[in-house]
């Protein structure tokens, strides 16, 4: 029996007996993101497609996938949605100018052993698949605190009307702030332990401090981290304005219940 | 007056620290063993257009660089050197002036009277430090107070994981497992203490953190052991000094834990808030409410953690299909690792929301006996 095979069956089966339906939805959404990311990696093999946009337009559809799907259209998930796709444009524009400047594309000096055998000259431009990897591994962080700022200023709202618009944001950002703490968190963890290897190679072979910092796996592996916390601090005062100005919008307090 | 003055200080201390630090890694050459070399003038050579066996086309450059030594004996001679490099830029990069350099310097001189020598690796310590500044000050005008707690949190832990791997190398006969396992406490209790403070909400995350990334963890290991690691392709695994089954369950222990105390720290403070605003709320009301916060954050949580795990893979599979490896062969040989452990923290996800549930409802009840 394969592992993974099992291991999917027993998240499906506790997904199920803990969440029911919405269970289900979760594991489905899964599935949906890996499709969207496997399309991906298809339209990236193709040297004429710029990987950036692909990485934009797949953010959409992740976006789409886990706002949309896993809740369902309304505002605030189209609120959180613009939010998100805003964010990403900022974000991007800065990986892009952080991987030039650092020079982190590609594979390093210690991956040398996983990548001979192999033709390097590829034609596909290794610094923006880069980008795409850093965008894409933290969209997922990016949209929960998007969805959670969107949902709580919606209830505060709805339950107290007649709060001012500088209101509003400023609890936006306070329950942004609760939550960048344990979304920083959730990513950093993940890093480590994926990269628990490295860290150990790191320690065996003796690596000096200088070392470490200036070599490429460990330069590229920091930026992923530093970059995924700037992108979940930058993500909360946009939705909070965008919430706002969307919920205090003149002429809009009838319409919308 | 008194508040101002403070902020005053905190400015100029910060901005301090900022030019020391800065001043500090742009004249650090001398503390380098390793040459360094800073480029002053770049030369294209010649461009050739080029096709692989698998027919990728690329284009191929040739840089000559003029440089100056930085540090050791030969301090302020010139250097020249060569630098080929792709488009693509798979493993290799087009330099700039301005750009430190290590260098291997030869014995012999060229015809000139200059240096020549071979490039090893760029100096990216200047451009890592602003970096790292602008995430700090990301996190501090955004996060403020929580900012600064989020910054501070995982300074430590990182100094945590660091001796607790120093110890693990010095003394091989400790287990790898008993070591995560103790890190693993320790990051808990100073994450969420960290983030909300050592009250009982903090106390009840704890614990369900714990006792869940303990039983996604034993779950992982039972199902590991029955189906004898058939599927997961180790050989994957790079920078491997040590057991590498070892190592790759010791990064589940610590990969999932993030996305545990996520889960575990937003159900008991909204089961505590719930319980704060109606002190007269059945246990089975607290208790359906908290699943149902659990079911609508389980989905995201889970997805950015696979998400987090798959692409970092991304180059590795571009390279392997472009050298026209099998489909199957590719993804089992780059994602086998990385999708179990995304499953594994899946697993631990779900499990959490009823263990963080009865945690809370725990220590909500032994709140209420103690009124």
């Amino acid at each position: 029996m394969n592992a993974i095979v099992v291991l999917s069956v027993v998240l499906l089966g506790l997904m199920l007996l803990i969440g029911g339906r919405k269970g289900l939805r979760s594991f489905f959404s899964l599935f949906l993101n890996f499709g969207v990311i496997f399309i991906t990696l298809a339209l990236l093999l193709n040297p004429d497609l710029n990987p950036v946009i692909l990485t934009f337009i797949a953010s959409a559809l992740i976006g789409c996938i886990s706002l949309f799907f896993i809740n369902e259209v309304n505002s605030k998930t189209v609120i959180a949605f613009i939010s998100t796709m805003i964010t990403i444009t900022l974000l991007l524009a800065f990986i892009f100018f952080v991987s030039n400047t650092l020079m982190i594309q590609g594979f390093g000096e210690e991956e040398t052993e996983a990548i001979s055998g192999y033709s390097l000259y590829i034609g596909i431009d290794f610094l923006k698949i880069g980008v795409s990897v850093i965008i894409l591994s933290t969209i997922g962080a990016i949209m929960d605190v998007a969805i959670s700022i969107a949902s709580s200023m919606f209830e505060m709202n709805k339950h107290n009307p007649s709060v001012s618009k500088k209101e509003l944001f400023a609890s936006g950002m306070s329950i942004g702030r609760d939550i960048l703490g344990t979304d920083t968190n959730t990513l950093f963890f993940a890093f480590f332990g994926g990269y628990l290897a490295l860290l150990i190679w790191f320690k065996d072979l003796t690596y000096s401090i200088g070392e470490i910092v200036n070599s490429k796996i460990f330069s590229s592996e920091l930026m992923l981290i530093l970059c995924a916390g700037t992108g979940i601090a930058l993500v909360i005062p946009i939705t909070s304005w965008i919430n706002a100005n969307y919920l205090k919008k003149p002429g809009k307090m009838k319409s919308d219940s | 007056m008194k508040s101002m003055y403070k902020r005053l200080i905190i400015y100029v201390f910060i901005f301090l620290c900022v030019g020391v630090s800065v001043f500090f890694v742009n004249n650090n050459y001398q503390f380098y063993d390793r040459p360094i070399a800073q480029v002053t003038e770049v030369v294209l050579e010649k461009t050739t257009p080029m096709s692989d066996r698998n027919g990728n086309k690329d284009l191929l450059y040739n840089q000559q660089l003029t440089a100056v030594m930085k540090n050791g004996t030969e301090k302020g001679q010139v250097i020249q050197l060569t630098n080929e490099y792709s488009a693509s830029g798979a493993y290799d990069q087009e330099y700039y002036v301005g750009n430190d350099l290590f260098v291997i310097p030869d014995k012999t001189m060229d015809p000139s009277g200059n240096l020549t020598g071979i490039i090893t690796d760029v100096k990216r310590d200047k451009q890592a430090l602003i970096i790292g500044w602008i995430f700090i000050f990301a996190l501090l005008i955004v996060g403020k107070r929580q900012g600064l707690f989020a910054i501070i949190s995982f300074a430590i832990n990182v100094i945590i994981l660091s001796v607790a791997l120093d110890i693990y190398v010095k003394y091989p006969s400790l287990n790898l497992l008993v070591i995560c396992g103790i890190c693993m406490l320790l990051f808990t209790v100073i994450s969420l203490g960290f983030v909300s403070g050592f009250t009982g909400k903090t106390y009840a995350a704890i614990i369900a953190t714990l006792v869940g990334t303990t039983a996604s963890i034993a779950i992982a290991l039972l199902v590991l052991r029955l189906t004898s690691d058939n599927g997961l392709r180790y050989e994957e695994m790079q920078f491997i000094t040590r057991p590498y089954r070892l190592v790759f369950i010791g990064g589940l222990f610590i990969g999932s834990l993030g996305a545990i105390m996520d889960i575990a720290i937003t159900l008991s403070s909204s089961m505590f808030a719930l319980y704060e605003k109606d002190h007269t709320l059945s246990m089975k009301a607290l208790r359906d409410s908290g699943m149902d916060i659990g079911r609508d954050i389980m989905g995201t949580i889970t997805n950015i953690l696979f998400l987090a795990y798959i692409c970092g893979s991304l180059p590795m599979l571009v390279l392997s299909f472009k050298n026209g490896t099998p489909l199957g062969f590719t993804f089992s040989m780059n994602l086998s690792l990385e999708v179990t452990r995304a499953l594994v923290g899946g697993i631990g996800i779900v499990l959490t929301i009823p263990i963080g549930v009865y945690t809370s409802i725990f220590f909500i009840n032994r709140k209420k006996a103690r009124i």
